[in-house]
Parts: C-alpha cells; structure tokens; sequence
C-alpha cells in the first residue's frame, strides 16, 4: 500500500528512457515541442482510459468493450450537436450519462448473474459497434460545425496560457507540500515512523520539478494541452479512490481474494457494480477527448482502444487476476505505450510492422511481470 | 485367505512442525476387509496417501512391501499398477461425462492407436457394471446421478483396473441407507473373490457388520489391531479417544449472563439434493459463554456457523435472534452490523487476502470506522490496527509484512485481529488453532477467555475433543446436520461426546 516506487515501474523507467532514447537519436523531431505536446495529448486520452480500465482489472474482471464505448459515446455527442442543435455541454451530458447506464447494466449482469465480465463485455464490444455505426449512420459527424468551436471541439484544441499553466504548477506544488507535512506530523503523532526529512523533501522535489519541467515543455508549444488537465483530474479521483478510501480497498481485497472478501463483511456486488459505473464515466469522457482529436466521429474512432488500456495496465504492473496494481504504474504502462506507437509514427514504421511491435512489448511486459514475481 | 497381501512397516512421516505418523505397522490379507478408525487427524488421511503415492517413497521413513516385495511409489500412477486404488470421500469423477467414459478416463481403448473405440467403452462398461449387479446405465450422465450411485461408478472405475487392494475412505459419509446397503453388499462379494479392502469408516456400526479386523490409530500412532469378532464399539472408541485432557486448556469459566443469540427449529439446506442439511437446530448462547460445537467431519459444524453468519445455504424454516432481534437472510456485512463476526476454518481462503499486509487485513472489515467524508484516515486505522497487532502479539516485521510469508498462527492472529476489530458481540470460532503450534494455540485460549470476560460470547467449532472439553462451557455434538446431544462441560467426557457425534443413543438426558 505504500507509495513507494516498485522494482516494477523502476524497469518501465528504464524502458521507457532507452526507448524515448532511441527514438529521438533516430529521429530528433520526436523531442520537438509539438511533437512532445502532440504526445502528451495522446497519453491523456489512453491513460484515461487505463485510469478506469484499473478499476475493472483490480476487482478481478476484465472491459472489452470500453472501445468501442469510446466511439459511441463520442458519435452520440456528435449527432446530438450537428444533429440535433444540442449545445455541447448538453450533448455530453447526455453521452456521459448513457455510459454510465450501458455500464451498469453491464455489472448487473456480472455481478447478479453471474456471467463472466469477458463474455458480457465481449458481447457489449460488439453491441456498441453496431449501435455507434447506427448512431452515426456510417458517415462522418464533425464534433462541430464547420469553422466554429464548441466545448467539444475545444477539448483537444484548448491549450492553457503559459502564465497561468506556471501558475498552476506553483499552486499544485505548494498543495503537495502542504498535505506532506500535514501527513507527517499526523503519523508523528500517533507514534508510527515517517521517512527522514531529507528524502520526504528530495520526494517532494522531484515531483515539482516535474510539474514545472512538463509546464515549460509544453509551454514551447502553445500550453499545457487540456486533455492532460482531465487526465490529471482523472488520475487524480483514482488515486483517490483506490489509496483512500474503503471503496478501492475492497477492490483490492475482492481482486486478492474474493471468498475472504465476503466474509469479510465486504459488500461484494455493490463494490464491482459501482467500479462499472465509474469506467462508464470514464469511457464517456474519453470517448469525447478521442473523438474531438479526430475532430469528427468516424466508424474507426476507439479501435481497438480498449486493448491498449489493457496493455497499459499490464506494462504497469497491473496483475490480471486483480488485486495488485497502482495508479503510478497504469500511467508509466500508457506513457510507454505511447511512446512506442508515437516513436514508430515519425519513423514512418508501416502499421502492420506497428500491431506486431505493440503486441511483442505487451508479451514482452507480461512476461517480465511473471519473472520478476517468480524471483 | 492368511496370504498377506500388503504390509507397512514402522512407518514415520514428518510434516513440518508435526508428526503425522509415528513407527506405524499395518498389514492387510488377500479377501479381508480391515477397518481402520480414528479420531479426524488421527493419521488415516496421511497414510491413506503414502499409500496411494500422493507423498512419494523418500518423503517418509519406514517401507511399505506388496507380496513380499518392498514397493517405492512416486506417483498415483505407480500405486495403481501395484494393484492399489483408493476412492477419496471427495469423488474423482468427471460431471459432464457419462458413466463409461469415466470408467474408462484415461485408459480408453484405441482402434489404430489413435481412435478411442467408443463401442468397446460401453461394451466393456455395460459387462463390468452387470458384474457387479450395479443397476446403471452406462450412458447415463454422472451429474444426472445420486450421490449413492456415483460413489458406485467410482467402485467399479477402480474394479476395472483390476486392482488387488481397494482403499475406501469415508465411501458412506454421503450415502442414504439402502445406497449403504448395496455398497456392502459389493464390498462383501469382492471379498469372496480374493479383494483386500482397507475401509474407513467413522460409522463404527457399519465397520462391525463388514470388517475382518480394526485397526485403531490415534495422534499417528497404532493403538490396536484386534479381530473384529474380539472388540467391540465401546473398546474401539476408548482407543480412538484414550487420550487424557492435559491442562493445555486454560478455560476460566464466568457467569453467564443474558442471552445473546437464540437459534429455534432451524432448517436449513444449499437445496442441492443429497447435500448436507441442519435439521431442528435450537440452542441458546448467553453472554461471557463458550458454547462448544463438535461432531465428525461432514456433520454440519461448519455449515452451521456459516449459516448464522449469513454465508451457507438458505433457511427453510426457524429463528435465529441476535440480541433479540431477528435476523433474516443475513448476508455477512449485515451479520459484521449487528456485532457478529466469523473466523473461518479456512484461513488461506475465507480469512486473508493472502499477498497482501497485515495491516491491510486487520482493517478489512471495520475501514467504515476510520472513514469520514469517504476518505480512510490512514492514521487512525494504522494505530488501531498496530494495538491489535501488539495486544495479539502477531509476530512479523510490521504492518507491512506479506500475511502470506507468516506462519500459520501469526496468520490467524491476523484473521482474529480483523474479527475483533470489528467491535462484536458473539464471535464464531470454527477451529481457530487447527494447524497452529501449541504455543499460538494456549495465546488464543487466553483470548477466547479475555473475550468471554469481556461479556462477550464465543461459539467454539473444534473436531478435537480434548480442545472442546478444556475450553467450552457447554457442549453441542452434531450428528447429520442434527443435535446429536448436549453435554455441560462436567458430564462431557470423549466417551460420551464421540458416542453422540456418531449418532449413538443418547447418553445425556440433558
């Protein structure tokens, strides 16, 4: 339960440095501000998706069908806005509240009927990709209408000014500063060993140095992009949830061990019930972001997306019978993930040469996962 | 008939941190049937497996010979060949298969070395059922069948093998009456053709009508071999019990107080035919009480726990009261609400999330209590979770340590510490000190009285009778899902309580 850094995501570092390494030796564009803002774009909208996809993975079941969740949320908002005149806030409320729905009635059928999550979910993969076709009626829908912005189209095009984004750093850092001291002396306290000055403050450090560093790079290019806002925000209620609160710790425990779980006095359904309502939510606002990238909804939006949620997970350490796994790791696995696909993009690597090198880190990934428990 | 078949020779089989089996010697002739009884943990399960090659020859000292010959198995494999074939209480068959191709599991015969010949399979099967005047159809489904005849499939899988030596353990726990009969009947014509049958039975009638000889074993060692026609069930049970109460059980007694918990004319069942049902179960608890539960294996003691907790079977009728108040359809949160909390038999898996901490355990239950506006305050449940971890004395690096890699009493220190923390009233015990050392077990008496003087009540589940002696102030035995007599902790003896958990007529007229 601690926070500290495993072994784990120490070696997806280490990966993920040879990787950025290797990329930007090939091909030094890919350290360029737009490029770097590009790809900081594009790991929002994944590790969002990985954020909820952790939820799901850690009571022990498995979402195949947050992708094709993604393109019918995001085609619903559309049709809703180019369609219908609805205004762009109304339209995704409206999607975000489908997917919670579609979700529920998801985790009712596992959790009252006990039907596994792969099957129900398989199933949900196929009936959202025939009701997102129908939605949009195999056509393309712009996320606004031609020339103008909406909240919508402004998801993926908004960039935060560069004072204010420095200014959110500070007031971040001083937040993180605060609840670290604030935490210390309760634990001081109560008479329980906190870390030594020096490596409380050498952490708190690193983690501003960090947001600065992020600020000033993407502040090259236009500002901190809003997608990674949401994603902070995201990460940010998971972390919440899964470190804090009794929710994510019978999430845990229902992962770990279900039977003990139960007996426990854990409400056992509620808990995986109310995971799949949340990962409804999440695949609704990624399906926003995803599809306002694309800037209109097409049959191809959130293709295969829920795999690479998955391979983020499991690059992260993320264990699949559910009961192991942590926020830091999910974002490390999307950041590499990522990485790779972005790396290949500007080598000009052909796609069926990009399917087998995402599927050869994935295995790659589980593999180390399973030598590096063995030990 | 004096031909001896199988003979086991000052046997010793160590597990860690006990003696399973101690210079145990045992033979067996071709056409008798040789009982052998003891209490559960005995050491029958243990040779039973030594036996059939589950623990391969070097993980035990002594041999074992067959026909005069020493045998070493490493295998169940090499055990079969020898002749040997052992059918476990649990059945082996496969459900979704029919009779004859679980006859035949992993032998089927082949046409071209490929092909299984299917029409051989239940040829074969049809001739070796009608051999032994089993009323099956071989192409019957064994999930569609009663527990009787799959124990009867089982026989006549093991017969086909043609083995010499048939190991029976337990094979009428689950059968009716007249499936009892038939079992017998097949076991007494197998023995008219030269069978040697190992049967154990904890039904001592059942062993007196069928066996040649009894063989007592008792804390792994062999009390007594005797002819069947030179004993008799009181001396039997003597020897299975003989042990004297050691003052290993600190049980201070109080006064009872109000009554707690109140169980009236409950039934209840899983509503799976032939499975294992309470019947007619009444009792009261009161407070500051131990109220001790025992009977053999499969008589419902932990099932009964279960199902006041809210987690087995479904009440058909009767009332279970807490604190006076009914509780319906309890589901294990709410039984935690209402201050009662169950230490599973099974630790490893009803009690820890096993690769997870001991802090993380100990909390499980009772985060509710540290939550405000959602969120767990870490610091309170880490003070409260380190009291317990102090007050129990659980022996590990820290709240962080992996319950997995504690021994099994540190493990159940963390199980009763989750227990515990959630505040409870009646906290139900199903052998809270089995697989433990001695040392953890005389710290969890110490408990159970600390518990007890607190006012609160305590429901002790134990299969050792000495434990439920020493520690209970009353005492229930199960017979069958049924009370099968209640004893105070004066007039229990083992005697007397074995006698009730075996169905024998009532020795305490209350």
């Amino acid at each position: 339960m601690s926070s500290r850094l495993s072994l784990r995501d120490f070696s997806v570092g280490i990966a993920l440095l040879l990787m950025g390494g290797f990329f930007a030796f090939k091909e030094p564009e890919f350290l360029s501000a737009r490029n770097l803002s590009q790809l900081m774009t594009e790991l929002s909208i994944v590790a969002t998706l990985a954020m909820g996809m952790l939820l799901i993975i850690l009571g022990g079941h498995i979402d195949l069908s947050a992708g094709s969740g993604v393109g019918l949320l995001g085609g619903l908002a559309s049709v809703l806005v180019m369609q219908h005149d609805y205004s762009a806030p109304a339209a995704m409320g409206i999607a975000f509240v489908a997917g919670v729905v579609l979700w529920k009635a998801m985790g009712a059928l596992i959790v009252m009927e006990r039907i596994p999550a792969f099957i129900v979910t398989l199933g949900g993969l196929l009936i959202f990709k025939g009701m997102f076709w129908r939605t949009i009626d195999n056509s393309t829908i712009p996320v606004a209408p031609g020339g103008t912005s909406n909240l919508y189209s402004l998801l993926t095009t908004y960039y935060v000014p560069p004072k204010w984004g420095l200014m959110m750093a500070t007031v971040l850092v001083l937040i993180l500063v605060v609840i670290t001291l604030r935490t210390r002396s309760q634990r001081l306290a109560d008479g329980f060993e906190v870390e030594s000055r020096e490596i409380a403050f050498l952490k708190v450090f690193v983690a501003g140095q960090g947001m600065f560093l992020f600020v000033l790079i993407t502040n090259q290019f236009r500002g901190v992009p809003l997608p990674a806002l949401i994603l902070g925000m995201v990460t940010l209620i998971v972390h919440v949830l899964t470190r804090h609160t009794a929710f994510g710790r019978h999430l845990y425990a229902i992962g770990g061990n279900e039977e003990a779980a139960l007996i426990s006095g854990i409400p056992v359904k509620r808990v995986v019930f109310a995971a799949f309502g949340i990962m409804g939510g999440i695949v609704a606002i990624t399906g926003f972001m995803q599809t306002a990238y694309v800037g209109s909804s097409t049959t191809t939006v959130g293709e295969l997306m829920e795999l690479d949620a998955v391979a983020a997970c499991v690059v992260g350490g993320v264990s699949l019978r559910g009961g192991r796994g942590s926020v830091m790791g999910v974002l490390l696995g999307s950041l590499l993930m990522v990485t790779l696909l972005k790396g290949m993009g500007l080598m000009n690597v052909s796609p069926e040469h990009k399917f087998m090198a995402r599927g050869a880190v994935l295995i790659l990934a589980a593999w180390m996962d399973v030598r590096l428990n063995r030990r | 008939m004096d031909q001896i078949l199988l003979q086991a020779e000052h046997i010793t089989k160590k597990f860690p941190g006990v003696v399973a089996l101690n210079d145990v010697s045992f033979d067996l002739r071709a056409g008798e049937i040789h009982a052998l009884c003891g209490e559960n943990g005995a050491g029958k399960s243990t040779l039973i497996k030594l036996l059939s090659g589950i623990h391969p020859a070097g993980s035990y000292e002594g041999w074992f010979m067959v026909d005069g010959t020493e045998v070493r198995f490493s295998s169940i494999a090499d055990a079969g060949r020898a002749g040997i074939s052992v059918i476990y209480q649990e059945l082996a068959l496969v459900e979704e298969m029919t009779v004859a191709e679980n006859i035949f599991l992993g032998r089927e015969p082949r046409r071209m070395g490929v092909l299984v010949d299917w029409p051989k399979v239940y040829r074969d099967a049809r001739a070796l059922l009608a051999r032994f005047k089993v009323d099956l159809d071989p192409a019957a489904r064994v999930s569609d069948l009663g527990i009787g005849q799959k124990q009867l499939v089982e026989i006549v899988k093991a017969l086909a093998k043609d083995s010499r030596i048939l190991i029976l353990d337990e094979p009428t726990a689950a059968l009716a009456e007249h499936e009892v009969l038939i079992l017998l009947e097949i076991l007494r014509d197998l023995r008219a053709r030269g069978m040697a049958c190992i049967y154990i039975s904890h039904k001592l009638d059942e062993v007196f009508s069928i066996a040649d000889r009894v063989t007592v074993l008792r804390d792994g060692a062999t009390i007594s071999t005797k002819p069947a026609k030179q004993t008799d069930k009181g001396m039997v049970i003597r020897d299975m019990v003989g042990r004297e109460i050691q003052d290993l059980f600190p049980r201070r007694a109080g006064h009872p107080g109000e009554v707690v918990m109140k169980v009236d004319g409950l039934n209840a069942d899983t509503g799976v035919a032939h499975g294992l049902a309470l019947r007619d179960i009444s009792f009261e608890l009161r407070a500051g009480e131990v109220l001790g539960i025992g009977g053999l294996m499969g008589a419902g003691r932990t099932e009964l726990l279960m199902h006041l907790f809210g987690a087995w079977g479904q009440r058909r009728s009767g009332l279970v009261a807490l604190a006076g108040q009914e509780m319906r359809a309890a589901s294990p949160s709410s039984s935690i609400r209402k201050g009662l909390v169950l230490v599973s038999e099974d630790r490893r898996r009803y009690g820890l999330v096993i690769e997870n901490g001991v802090g993380f355990n100990m909390s499980l239950s009772s985060l509710d209590q540290f939550t405000r506006f959602g969120v767990v305050n870490r610091s309170r449940e880490m003070k409260r979770s380190r009291e317990l971890f102090d007050s129990l004395r659980v022996k590990a690096t820290g709240l962080d340590a992996v319950v997995g890699r504690l021994s099994g009493g540190n493990q159940q220190k963390v199980v009763l510490g989750k227990a515990l923390m959630t505040g409870p009233q009646v906290v139900l015990l199903d052998e809270p000190t089995r697989g433990i050392d001695v040392g953890a077990k005389i710290e969890i008496y110490e408990l159970v009285n600390q518990l007890t003087a607190e006012g609160k009540a305590v429901i002790l589940v134990s299969s050792e009778l000495p434990e439920l002696i020493g520690m209970s102030d009353r005492i229930l035995m199960l017979h069958e899902g049924k009370i099968g007599g209640e004893f105070t902790r004066e007039d229990a003896t083992q005697e007397r309580l074995m006698e009730a958990a075996m169905g024998g007529e009532m020795v305490s007229a209350n």
